[in-house]
């Protein structure tokens, strides 16, 4: 394991040098108590197993002070993890996260949210015009533009995995930003996206933009976010990332019971709307955002489970656009023993 | 053609610049215009060539100009005024453009001003590669291009070093003693005043009015450094300004 | 005069002078240059810097070698170009005619001052999303960007220009009575060239900024849309190539300034 540890002193030497805040301790046995950890987070539906588990006490019961640190992208959010300003997060896999990865700076420890047959998960979208035009299949998407943030997203990986099934091909439009996204498609301005249901269901209720088809239809299973931390926190603070896990599944497994398998109760269900209102959607009335809570209820992994054969079939296909480099590996982006199958 | 100067007053707002001027330039003759600094005599030949209205009076074309002159009343200035982009022959050219004058023409008219001032090696020059004096030179060949019927100098020799305005003095005088031209000629400097001017006008301090008009009857090309008469013409110019220029130089500059 | 003794020896006057006048030096800038990347090229090499903090140069160079030899980089490189052609012509010229009108008529100059100081310091960026929708996804909200962007600046430089021609070759103009017109384009024009074409020097630079915010909004292709990618890849080989290039655009783009210098303004001293 000469790889590892010579990775090790590289990062060690890059907390002295660089000023990143990478602790030089070698820490691996347990934590003090109220160990403060910061927590990047998304104002989405997708991030609640982390705020469940901070308004229910769940990480305070592991001795762990969480802050979150809320950002507008998962791109500056991964990027914060890398540098040490951020200890765990939840994002979709992207190439900027693999090539972190590679870089020794980022280690996917867990899963998170993930497409389940039986359970609304994301909508493939299209614009009104491109609608009218004929645009009511996913067929028919050949030739037609398609939205991403940036090459190398969750966005371009589905659009591709969708007209790769299709036997079509797209072109694809970088808008950087959702917000940018909505408005071209609602201008017409670009074709067809992806997003999550909660996103997808008022829009198309607008009549703006029509839903013609679900993701999980083309890439069954998918695991859409993953959880990771620092490769520094990985290897080196095991109690207290294992701490983490444990207190962001009891988060995810209450989630799960009240909205997406409803087996909590309408109380319980409504407690969870609630708590999360706390976080998302925070500026809209409780009547109005709702609706899109319940919405966007997608099953966050038990166990913080990670469905290796999706991740590598999103590796593979990084490789096959080139947008990361063939030498990685399953291993490179993921710790797997943190994972639970 | 002959320029009359009628009760010419000017004022800057509340400032009296010029007061009551009556003068008479005669054809084929240099007036020359001195008096102490901040007289008016710049303003004055502003006036005199159209740049600025006077606030009282007029001046006055007595005849018409010569058919052939394109600019009658023509400036040489004291900074040269020449374009820096335009070679010797194109600032010459530049004044010949607007009148729609044939190529040729143009050629032969260059070609004439540049042989007068003896420019005609520096055809191609540009005003970067000259010095003072030869510069003021090529202003002045600009200017007899357009034939002027009169040439109205503001200090065009002020800004030479004293060599070289003696040799553009003797270039002047033999421009006038080959073709007789019309000048009024500003200056402070009482010995250029007498080497050029048929008359010389002293102008008093501010509101400059005319103190007096001193005729010099010599022939130009007579008149050589340290002549007796125009040693004792100068004198007398001096004696009657130097109380003025005096006073002029005590006076506040915002007063 | 001080007898000259033992104690009072004569002393040579202490040299006071010298220096504030910056003489040029060609090599100073290539060997700095050097220095740095050999530098960089060292500390990568040991480890000293991770890979996390900075590419080494020589990865730099060798994805700038894969992108001449996959044929990718004209792909980027034509749109880019073409985009900052089109979009800074316009801009400029809209920038150079404004500027004149401004610098030549009062009323103008009142009405549109005030306006082109308020659009000034609007970041260009920002307004994006609104020149998407204003001129759709492709080509023309990208050109209309570059062109926003350089025209404030040019106009500001322009008019500047004008304002600084020497008003007595002005005056000399109208002493020999030559037209409006030809006092325009004879005596103002020329005399703007050196203000306008320095104006232009930070307008273009402007419009390469802009380049990259044009090209964040639906491009596949363009250097912009290549560091944007680099960028949410965390690719810093990727990254550090595309910027390379731009700064090498950068530099021609001055370059080529200092040649239409030399050849309009050859009468400077």
């Amino acid at each position: 394991m000469i790889n590892i540890s010579s990775k090790r002193n590289t990062l060690k030497l890059l907390g002295l040098i660089s000023g990143l805040a990478f602790l030089p301790s070698l820490a691996t046995s347990a934590y003090a108590e109220n160990t403060a950890i910061n927590v990047g987070a998304l104002r989405f539906t997708s991030h609640a197993a982390s705020f469940v588990a901070y308004e229910r006490g769940y990480f305070k019961d592991e001795g762990l002070d969480v802050t979150f640190r809320f950002f507008q992208a998962a791109q500056p959010m991964a990027v914060a993890v890398a540098s040490g300003d951020v200890d765990y997060a939840v994002t979709a896999i992207s190439g900027g996260l693999v090539s972190l990865a590679e870089k020794g700076a980022a280690k996917v420890i867990g899963g998170a949210l993930v497409e389940e047959a039986g359970v609304d998960g994301q909508k493939i979208l299209v614009s009104d015009a491109a609608y009218k035009a004929g645009l009511t299949d996913p067929s028919k998407l050949d030739g037609k533009s398609w939205a991403v943030t940036q090459a190398g997203s969750s966005f371009h990986y589905m659009g591709a995995k969708i007209a790769a099934k299709e036997g079509t091909t797209l072109s694809y439009k970088p808008l950087q930003k959702v917000g940018a996204i909505i408005g071209a498609l609602k201008s017409g301005q670009v074709d067809g996206w992806t997003i999550q249901p909660h996103i997808a269901k008022p829009l198309d209720k607008s009549g703006a933009v029509h839903i013609i088809g679900n993701v999980a239809d083309y890439i069954p299973d998918y695991q859409v976010t993953v959880v990771f931390t620092s490769a520094e926190n990985a290897a080196n603070k095991r109690p207290l990332t294992e701490a983490f896990l444990r207190a962001f599944s009891r988060g995810a497994a209450d989630f799960n019971a009240a909205l997406v398998d409803k087996t909590a109760g309408d109380e319980a269900a409504l407690e969870m709307v609630n708590l999360v209102h706390k976080y998302v959607y925070a500026d809209k009335p409780f009547e109005e955002a709702e609706p899109s809570i319940r919405n966007g209820a997608m099953r966050i992994s038990p166990n913080a489970a990670l469905n290796a054969a999706s991740v590598q079939d999103q590796l593979d296909w990084f490789k096959s656009e080139k947008l990361i480099n063939d030498s990685v590996t399953y291993e490179t982006l993921v710790d797997s023993s943190y994972v639970t199958k | 053609m002959n320029l009359q100067l009628k009760k010419i007053g000017h004022r800057y707002g509340a400032t009296d610049v010029l007061q009551d001027i009556d003068l008479d330039i005669p054809a084929g003759k240099i007036v020359c215009i001195v008096g102490p600094s901040g007289c008016g005599k710049s303003t004055l030949l502003r006036l005199i060539g159209g740049l600025e209205r006077p606030s009282t009076g007029q001046v006055v074309q007595i005849g018409d100009p010569p058919g052939d002159s394109l600019n009658p009343l023509t400036y040489v200035f004291q900074d040269f005024a020449l374009l820096p982009w335009r070679s010797v022959e194109g600032n010459i050219r530049l004044v010949l453009e607007d009148h729609g004058i044939t190529n040729r023409e143009t050629e032969v008219i260059i070609s004439d001003v540049l042989t007068r001032t003896k420019l005609t090696d520096f055809r191609q020059a540009l005003p970067k590669q000259l010095s003072g004096g030869m510069k003021q030179r090529v202003a002045i060949a600009r200017a007899l291009a357009v034939k002027p019927a009169v040439m109205l100098m503001d200090e065009p020799l002020s800004a030479l070093d004293s060599q070289t305005r003696e040799l553009l003095m003797d270039d002047l005088v033999n421009l006038w003693t080959r073709e007789a031209f019309t000048a009024v000629y500003v200056t402070h400097n009482l010995n250029e005043a007498v080497r050029l001017g048929h008359a010389v006008v002293v102008l008093s301090r501010r509101p400059g009015c005319i103190r007096e008009v001193v005729d010099i009857d010599i022939p130009l090309a007579e008149r050589t450094l340290g002549h007796p008469d125009l040693e004792r013409q100068q004198q007398h110019l001096w004696n009657l300004m130097r109380d003025e220029a005096m006073a002029a130089d005590q006076e506040l500059v915002n007063a | 005069m001080p007898e000259i003794s033992q104690e009072n020896p004569p002393k040579t006057v202490l040299f006071r002078g010298g220096g504030f006048a910056p003489r040029p030096n060609r090599w100073a800038g290539a060997a700095l240059f050097i220095a740095l990347i050999a530098l960089l090229e060292m500390g990568t090499r040991s480890g000293f810097i991770t890979p996390l903090t900075l590419p080494r140069p020589s990865d730099v160079l060798s994805t700038f070698i894969d992108l001449w030899n996959s044929g990718l980089l004209w792909k980027h490189l034509v749109p880019s170009f073409s985009r900052l052609l089109i979009g800074a012509t316009i801009g400029a010229s809209f920038g150079i005619g404004i500027g004149i009108l401004i610098g030549l008529f009062s009323l103008l100059r009142a009405g549109l001052v005030p306006l082109v100081a308020a659009i000034f310091p609007i970041p260009k960026i920002a307004l994006l999303p609104l020149f998407v929708i204003w001129f759709g996804i492709d080509e023309t909200s990208k050109y209309a960007l570059i062109a926003f962007g350089t025209f404030t600046p040019t106009v500001v430089a322009t008019y500047g220009a004008v304002d600084n021609v020497d008003r007595s070759l002005i005056r000399m103009g109208q002493s020999f009575s030559l037209s409006w017109f030809s006092i325009v384009r004879k005596i103002v024009l020329p005399g703007a060239m050196p203000g306008i074409l320095s104006g232009l020097r930070i307008s273009l630079a402007i419009a390469i900024i802009l380049l990259v915010a044009a090209e964040m909004l639906g491009a596949e292709y363009g250097i912009g849309a290549y560091i944007l990618e680099a960028g949410s890849l965390y690719n810093l080989e990727r990254l550090f190539t595309g910027v390379a290039i731009l700064s090498l655009l950068g530099l021609g783009m001055s370059a080529a300034i200092g040649l239409l210098e030399k050849w309009l303004l050859g009468w400077r001293t």
